[in-house]
């Protein structure tokens, strides 16, 4: 992946300049100040022809942040350089510095040619081969992105990060029957292959009919199943959604779901190009144990919420770019393998449903009521996926669905990223996700 | 020369037929108050693009800062792309710059003041109720395009918003709101909408509800808004007169006599209020439909030049709307509306479209957008309200959905308030409080 390979543009940044600059701002016990400066491409291949047709984005910027209390400051300016990086540190400054300190020089890398993504341009002609070759045809519109982006975190002492950089693609398939979108951290045959496979099936089940609604087994194939997770794990335990309901401290120890239940979030061992060792406030990721046996070990934290805090940690940060302010957020769920094989799974679910992909979910926080939508599936019979079924829905209280989780797969593979909008911050999110079967659960149409 | 022009220039040293590049500053204050604190944050935003093409071949090429001449272009691909004359929208009528646009962004202090003075007259309309969270953001901006056409436009724009969330137990309910400047928020307003909305969520089914009621129905602004945003595939771009046609009765009729809709860029007052559109071309008012007849799609120019079908079974010829709209300086021109409404009707109190309504509801807003299923011309949305009974509000209601055709939606319309209000949804979208009968409610997922 030449791409995520290109070199960080802030190399020769003068971190310890940009750091003794931070501290002039720092003159009360437990502020927090940090830089955050930031490097975006997009490279995109639109569908249709109505538009131009290649788009590029370069962007770079800056964003100083000071933090007091449960009080913000911060300041955000679309390129970087030393006017801008001085003028921003005296929109947050809350006093005068008590002494002048040289603005630092902020060398930043110059890009590297003519924005270009070859991969992105062949993209559609792999993906229209695979569905050929799977004896199909529909009319098809893909529109394809890679994004990259670099970004470098300065603390006012305590932050030393090192550059961090990502690179993913987006994929959105316009079909007669709707739009599907798909995330990968690289872009080739592999993924053209998935991406026919999942549209071929969908369209040779268009005309299936929604279930009517009822309650019994229920299989979520790994894509699905990472979208509980995000949605029914990860959001329920991001501090700032727990602070909505009272202490978010208060959730540890809270059985939240069945003991089949072992749910991390790892940045580290996320898809290489997205890989991070720091968080988006430059804190160094950590292995963090959402759920152990069904119950909550620790929620996400970044700094803000961990402040003062012995039982939140921070390291969980993120954030939609330099203007937007950083929360806590998941980065790479991982849930645990169980002992089911695929076979197992399906004579579990005899008379049930079989569902491969979410299209969205969403949690109400303080409710607790989790949605989760579905473009089709298929029934189980005899051990089998037989009919397919069209669209449906999962509905019910987070608690109530984890607890409904009576096996988990034995094979855990990377599934089911999307973009999460949490707040307005559009961002991707990776998941490494096994199977799993619930049982008694409400489906409607 | 200025930096556009030496950009127009540098493309067309590449080989480039035709180019327009564009350049946007803004600034803007975002302040909020939620459960973790209190944030201030100041942004100062520049960027710009530029549109290319050959005869075989087009780019769009964004970046942060001011305009590059001497950037390396990204190489075209797909097809050719058409410019637009400077008279591709027709003359631009007189339209003067409102005075507001000189204000200044609301200050921190003022701002922070704001946001705690919602959450003190929420405590006073509904003690029990929570502010979660709210957010004030006021920003300016100013733009510039040049192409080689001879496009040349300069505006400037200035708009506020504020979005809050509040709680009552387990009941949320959200306002988003937008005015040209912060300071026409007042706390008392925004802590009346967010106990409304509030009360009316917090019910349940009504009263010997069995599922499905076909009663009459009032739509409060919001409501309407909402359902106008989820009808714009009937109202905007190229194919809208075909879906028109497809939901028109069968006299060809689309909507009710009582539904005039307009898309005006220059709504005065309105939030996007301005002489240009996205691509430099002057906005106006587009006339969409006239007393239940539908006249137009909106349309760009391009499309007008395309010859599309302006009206349902009509063939005169269809007026471009100079309606191109960028999300930001980093996505190209599309055409979408600008300030979209059902005219409201000026002698007409909203208390008139309830006063007589013998047994009925009242829907206050929406608790999730709506969905339409344009082969079936159906929609569906959740709402929240009050059951009518002689007029009055008895029952708060929700968990409910308003579902019906969007024939019936639009032909059921006996009635429109002069209480317009836009909304910020795809656009400015408004609409006054509506009297519409021929719908039903429906227990939410049914």
């Amino acid at each position: 992946m030449p791409s995520a390979e290109a070199p960080s543009p802030f190399a020769d940044l003068d971190r310890a300049a940009v750091a003794r600059a931070l501290s002039q701002m720092v003159d009360r016990p437990g502020d927090w100040a940090d830089a955050y400066f930031e490097r975006l491409e997009e490279v995109e291949l639109p569908a249709g022809e109505a538009g131009p047709g290649l788009l590029a984005r370069r962007e770079e910027g800056l964003a100083v942040r000071l933090m007091r209390g449960g009080d913000v400051w911060l300041a955000a300016r679309d390129g970087i350089g030393p006017d801008a990086f001085a003028d921003a540190l005296r929109h947050v400054a809350r006093v005068l510095p008590s002494a002048a300190t040289p603005t630092p020089s902020l060398a930043v890398a110059p890009w590297d040619g003519a924005a270009a993504a070859p991969e992105v341009l062949a993209f559609p002609s792999l993906v229209l081969r695979g569905v050929r070759r799977r004896r199909a045809a529909f009319p098809l519109a893909l529109t394809v992105r890679r994004h990259r982006r670099w970004l470098q975190v300065v603390g006012s002492g305590k932050v030393v990060a090192e550059a961090q950089r990502e690179c993913f693609y987006s994929v959105v398939a316009q079909t007669s029957r709707g739009r599907r979108g798909a995330l990968f951290p690289g872009l080739g045959e592999v993924q053209a292959e998935e991406l026919a496979d999942d549209l071929v099936s969908a369209f040779r089940g268009r005309d299936a009919t929604s279930p009517e609604a009822w309650r019994g087994p229920v299989i979520l194939a790994p894509a699905a199943a990472a979208v509980l997770l995000h949605e029914a794990v990860a959001h329920a335990l991001e501090a700032d959604l727990l602070a909505l309901g009272g202490d978010p401290e208060a959730a540890v120890g809270v059985s939240l779901g069945a003991a089949a239940l072992n749910v991390l979030d790892d940045p580290a061992t996320a898809p290489e190009t997205v890989r991070r060792d720091s968080d988006d406030e430059g804190q160094p990721v950590r292995r963090r144990w959402l759920l152990r046996a069904g119950t909550v070990a620790e929620p996400l934290a970044d700094a803000r919420w961990s402040a003062g805090s012995e039982l939140l940690a921070p390291g969980a940060a993120r954030r939609g770019g330099r203007h937007d302010l950083p929360a806590p957020r998941s980065y790479h769920l991982e849930l645990l393998p169980g002992e089911l094989a695929a076979a197992a799974l399906l004579a579990e679910a005899d008379g049930g449903l079989f569902l491969p992909a979410a299209e969205s979910g969403s949690l109400d926080p303080l409710s607790g009521v989790f949605r989760l939508h579905f473009a089709g599936g298929s029934r189980v019979r005899g051990g089998e996926l037989a009919e397919p079924v069209g669209r449906c829905r999962l509905l019910g209280r987070v608690a109530d669905l984890l607890a409904a989780v009576v096996g988990v797969g034995d094979e855990a593979r990377p599934a089911g990223a999307g973009w999460c909008a949490k707040g307005g911050q559009k961002m991707p999110v990776w998941a490494t996700a096994p199977a799993l079967l619930l049982e008694g659960v409400e489906v409607t149409p | 020369m200025s930096r556009l022009a030496e950009t127009l220039e540098a493309l067309s040293r590449a080989g480039f037929s035709h180019a327009e590049a564009y350049a946007k500053r803004g600034r803007s204050r975002r302040l909020s108050v939620g459960v973790g604190g209190r944030s201030a944050a100041f942004h100062q935003e520049e960027g710009w693009a530029v549109r290319a093409t050959t005869q075989r071949a087009s780019l769009f090429y964004a970046a942060s800062g001011a305009p590059r001449p001497d950037v390396a272009w990204p190489e075209a691909d797909g097809y050719p792309l058409a410019f637009p004359d400077p008279d591709a929208a027709g003359a631009a009528a007189p339209w003067s710059e409102p005075s507001d646009f000189e204000t200044p962004l609301v200050g921190e202090s003022e701002g922070l003041r704001l946001l705690a003075a919602v959450a003190a007259a929420l405590g006073d309309e509904m003690p029990t109720a929570r502010l979660l969270s709210a957010v004030l953001e006021d920003g300016s901006s100013e733009s510039r395009l040049l192409s080689s056409r001879g496009v040349e436009a300069h505006w400037r724009r200035r708009v506020a918003v504020f979005h809050a969330e509040a709680a009552l137990g387990e009941v949320r309910a959200r306002v988003d709101l937008a005015r040209r400047e912060a300071r026409r928020f007042g706390p008392a307003e925004l802590a009346r909408l967010l106990a409304d909305r509030l009360a009316a969520a917090a019910g349940g089914a009504p009263q010997g509800f069995s599922g499905r009621d076909r009663g009459e129905l009032v739509l409060a602004p919001a409501v309407g808004a909402h359902l106008l945003a989820a009808l714009t595939p009937y109202l905007v771009g190229a194919p809208a007169a075909d879906l028109a046609a497809a939901v028109a009765d069968r006299r060809g009729r689309f909507a009710a006599a009582a539904v005039t809709v307009v898309d005006d860029g220059r709504h005065p007052g309105g939030a996007l209020e301005s002489a240009c559109d996205g691509e430099g071309l002057p906005t106006r008012r587009t006339l969409l439909v006239e007393a239940g007849v539908y006249r137009q799609p909106l349309l760009s120019w391009a499309e007008t030049a395309a010859g599309v079908r302006p009206a349902v079974g009509g063939k005169s010829a269809a007026r471009p709307g100079g309606c191109a709209r960028r999300a930001s300086w980093r996505d190209p021109p599309r055409p979408a509306p600008t300030h979209l409404y059902v005219v409201p009707d000026p002698a007409l109190p909203a208390a008139a479209l309830l006063a007589d309504l013998a047994r009925g509801y009242y829907l206050l807003d929406v608790t999730a957008p709506p969905r339409l299923d344009l082969a079936e011309g159906a929609f569906r949305v959740p709402v929240c309200g009050f059951a009518v009974h002689g007029g009055r509000a008895r029952e708060a209601v929700s968990g409910v959905e308003l579902c019906g055709t969007v024939g019936a939606l639009l032909r059921g319309v006996q009635g429109v308030a002069r209480d317009l209000a836009f909304f910020p949804l795809d656009g400015m979208m408004g609409a006054p409080t509506m009297r519409v009968g021929g719908l039903e409610l429906r227990a939410a997922g049914r």
